[in-house]
């Protein structure tokens, strides 16, 4: 048998055919590179069989067949069941023709072989072909899966246009409580409440419109018969022929509750911040009016729309600057609560004003709470209780100021019923000295008399010099009580005026000194009365060394009523006057106390410069 | 001498007057101007009137009245109550105290001679 060339080239093809399997299976997968390979494979082949002159019609036709079987078939096992039937069925073709008993057998007997050889080589080509888009597929299928079924938004597909559900992620299995084949046998709508049925279906109806649509606050029901409450947002997918609805939500069940929570919080205290009669306003640091109330609005008879947004001097004062003594400028400026006493200047009302800052986190001022205290009554009620305790203190003077002067009255009486039987002008003379002594003195009591009347007189604030008012009200006290012996030091160091009123400084002295002397309850003692002056402060001393106040009561001794003196002999209302007086001037009172060794009770007055 | 009187009152002026009354009528009289001294003199001498203010320093008039009262040698010695203090609740407790006559400030020669009758029998006359 001949070497001839087509043998060459038909062995080469074979062989190179096999060392082509070993190529990488990805090289096949690119059709750049497998199609020339199948073009030029096919050309060698065919340029063989050309040469070796013995190419006939048949063999072309057997060879395209298997091209073709090998390009569709998917399994590979078939393929080569074909490849050796078709092998066979050839061969027998070939000998019923007597071609392989042929001198040329042997360029026919090759015919069967190669068929067999090229069904596999086409096979294995496309067998690897395939199985690497397959395992690609598989990948990015893995891929989306799991996106899809781990996402923590519920997904849902439904079928367009039916509605009906075609798949459903684990998210959905979860929050509905649903099991899938659950979902499977439903509508979409199935999934909503009778409240909500009208709702879903004109949203459905719009999505269907528009291919696409978003639907919030809506709330599905679960398969307990709990809601459900979500956003939806909803997507037509065309996959092939197949058109579907992807449905994305979140449970946003708690996230509702939540808000709900807030939103009635924020309606219960604007409630409150509406309920309140006082004014309260919320101001930004540049005074711009950012909320108020509804008392604002009833006191200054203007709507919201005029006062938000605008500076709370402008719209309600009509000012171009802030107010003097505002306190919301004080918090500004110390972002520390501030508070002071407005007059209105137009209606005789007194107003308290407090401020309150709000700070952020990094204390930055964001706003400051105006709130806005009507206290006429109050300040009124306070006059007034300052007034009956001064009655009371009247009453109590009343009773001592009458001994005080039946006695020299006594003196004037009996000495003028001795001189009217005297004779004798000398002896006479020396009654009328004690007449006229004693009548001076009841003159000396009745001038005392009027500095506490003046007391009566609201509002007059003067200049007030404290070591008079204590040398007064010591006078005072004194023809009230019949004090023992009592040792009084004064030790006045301090000059300083301070703007307030006598009668009511004089009251608060007074007060003091009485329960100093009747601490010393008629044994004799000591009492000293001193002034000092520090810095912005007056400093006034009332000090004894009486029985002095038992520790458990040191904290009541200023609420009004608390007395432990027997009834009818003290209101207990005089250490809350002291107090209420003090405070009314801004000063502080403290007191020390020693059982059985004494009291002392400090008072400091700031020293008020001139105020316009 | 008819008697002693032990005038006890811090008004100076009163027991001025007093003495002058008291001296007229032929009593001997001693003074204190307030409760210690009053109850130091009751125990050095023997009176037979104590006339005695209430508010006073150191010892209230009170305390001279229970004092006198409570000591055997100065029980039975009449004692009038001269003061200011004018309402019912403090006459009851002169009288209660044992005080005989109670006078309340501004007094007239009257009134004094009126209680001289009744605790040493004065004749309203006298003066």
């Amino acid at each position: 048998m001949d070497l001839h060339l087509s043998h060459l080239l038909i062995g080469g093809y074979i062989l190179s055919n096999i060392l082509l399997t070993f190529l990488p299976k990805s090289w096949f997968s690119n059709l750049k590179f497998f199609y020339p390979l199948v073009i030029v494979d096919t050309g060698i082949v065919s340029f063989g069989m050309y040469l070796s002159e013995k190419m006939t019609t048949d063999f072309y036709l057997v060879f395209f067949l298997i091209i073709i079987f090998a390009s569709i078939s998917r399994n590979f096992k078939l393929l080569m069941t074909i490849g050796g039937i078709t092998a066979f069925l050839y061969g027998v073709l070939l000998y019923s023709w007597g071609l392989l008993t042929s001198e040329n057998s042997s360029s026919y007997t090759l015919r069967i072989p190669f068929i067999f050889i090229m069904t596999a080589f086409y096979g294995y080509i496309v067998q690897t072909l395939t199985r690497e888009k397959r395992h690609e597929l598989t990948i990015s299928e893995d891929k989306y899966r799991g996106l899809f079924e781990n996402a923590n938004d519920g997904i849902i597909l439904l079928r367009n246009p039916q509605l009906q559900i075609a798949d459903v992620n684990r998210e959905v299995e979860k929050v509905t409580g649903y099991t899938p084949k659950e979902l499977f046998r439903k509508e979409i709508l199935d999934l909503f409440g009778p409240e909500e049925i009208e709702k879903a279906r004109s949203f459905f109806k719009e999505v269907a419109e528009k291919g696409e649509g978003r639907a919030d606050y809506l709330s599905l029901m679960k398969k307990d018969g709990s809601s459900l409450e979500v956003d939806l947002s909803t997507k037509r997918i065309d996959l092939g022929d197949e058109s579907f609805y992807q449905i994305i939500f979140r449970d946003l069940t708690d996230q509702r509750k939540l808000e709900k929570k807030i939103r009635q919080s924020k309606r219960n205290l604007e409630a409150i911040f509406d309920g309140i009669r006082d004014q309260f306003s919320l101001q930004a640091p540049d005074y711009e009016i950012l909320r108020v109330n509804k008392a604002v609005i009833e006191n200054y008879q203007r709507t919201y729309q005029e006062l938000i947004g605008r500076k709370c001097y402008e719209a309600y004062y009509q000012r171009s600057i802030p107010c003097e003594r505002c306190p919301v400028s004080v918090t500004v400026e110390t972002r520390k609560p501030a508070s002071s006493l407005i007059k209105s200047p137009d209606r005789d009302t007194i107003y308290q004003i407090f401020s309150y800052p709000i700070l952020d986190e990094k204390e930055n001022l964001i706003s400051v709470i105006e709130y806005v205290k009507d206290i006429t009554e109050e300040q009124r009620l306070q006059e007034q209780l300052i007034q009956s305790e001064k009655l009371a203190g009247i009453g109590i003077l009343a009773s001592g100021v009458t001994h005080e002067i039946n006695n020299p009255l006594s003196g004037i009486i009996g000495m003028a019923e001795v001189a009217l039987e005297e004779e004798d002008p000398f002896k006479n003379k020396d009654y009328l000295r004690d007449i006229l002594n004693c009548a001076q003195r009841i003159g000396e009591i009745v001038k005392g008399l009027k500095s506490y009347s003046r007391a009566a007189k609201k509002e007059d604030l003067s200049p007030v010099n404290l070591n008079e008012v204590l040398e007064e009200s010591l006078k005072m006290v004194r023809l009230a009580i019949k004090p023992a012996s009592v040792e009084v030091i004064k030790k006045f160091q301090s000059n300083e005026k301070i703007q307030v009123n006598t009668g009511e400084i004089q009251q608060v002295f007074t007060n003091l000194i009485t329960n100093a002397f009747q601490s010393m309850d008629g044994k004799g003692g000591k009492l000293v009365l001193s002034t000092r002056s520090l810095k912005d402060l007056v400093e006034v001393k009332v000090s004894d060394d009486g029985m002095g106040i038992p520790q458990k009561y040191l904290s009541q001794i200023f609420d009004p009523f608390f007395t432990t003196k027997k009834l009818g002999e003290g209101t207990g209302l005089g250490l809350n006057i002291v107090y209420r007086i003090v405070t009314k001037y801004e000063g502080t009172i403290d007191v020390e106390s020693k059982d059985q060794v004494g009291t002392t009770f400090t008072i400091k007055f700031p020293i008020r410069r001139a105020e316009s | 001498m008819k008697g002693k009187v032990l005038i006890v009152d811090d008004e100076e002026v009163i027991r001025k007057f007093l003495r002058i009354h008291l001296d007229k009528l032929g009593y001997e009289v001693m003074e204190a101007a307030d409760g210690e001294q009053a109850i130091e003199q009751l125990g050095k001498d023997d009176f037979d009137l104590l006339i005695c203010d209430i508010l006073m320093p150191k010892k209230d008039g009170w305390e001279v009245i229970k004092e006198a009262k409570s000591n055997p040698k100065t029980k039975n010695i009449p004692v009038i109550v001269l003061t200011a203090k004018n309402e019912d609740s403090d006459m009851f407790k002169g009288y209660d105290l044992g005080a005989s006559y109670y006078m309340t400030k501004p007094f007239t020669k009257g009134q004094l001679l009126y209680g001289l009758k009744l605790m040493l029998e004065e004749p309203l006359s006298s003066l």
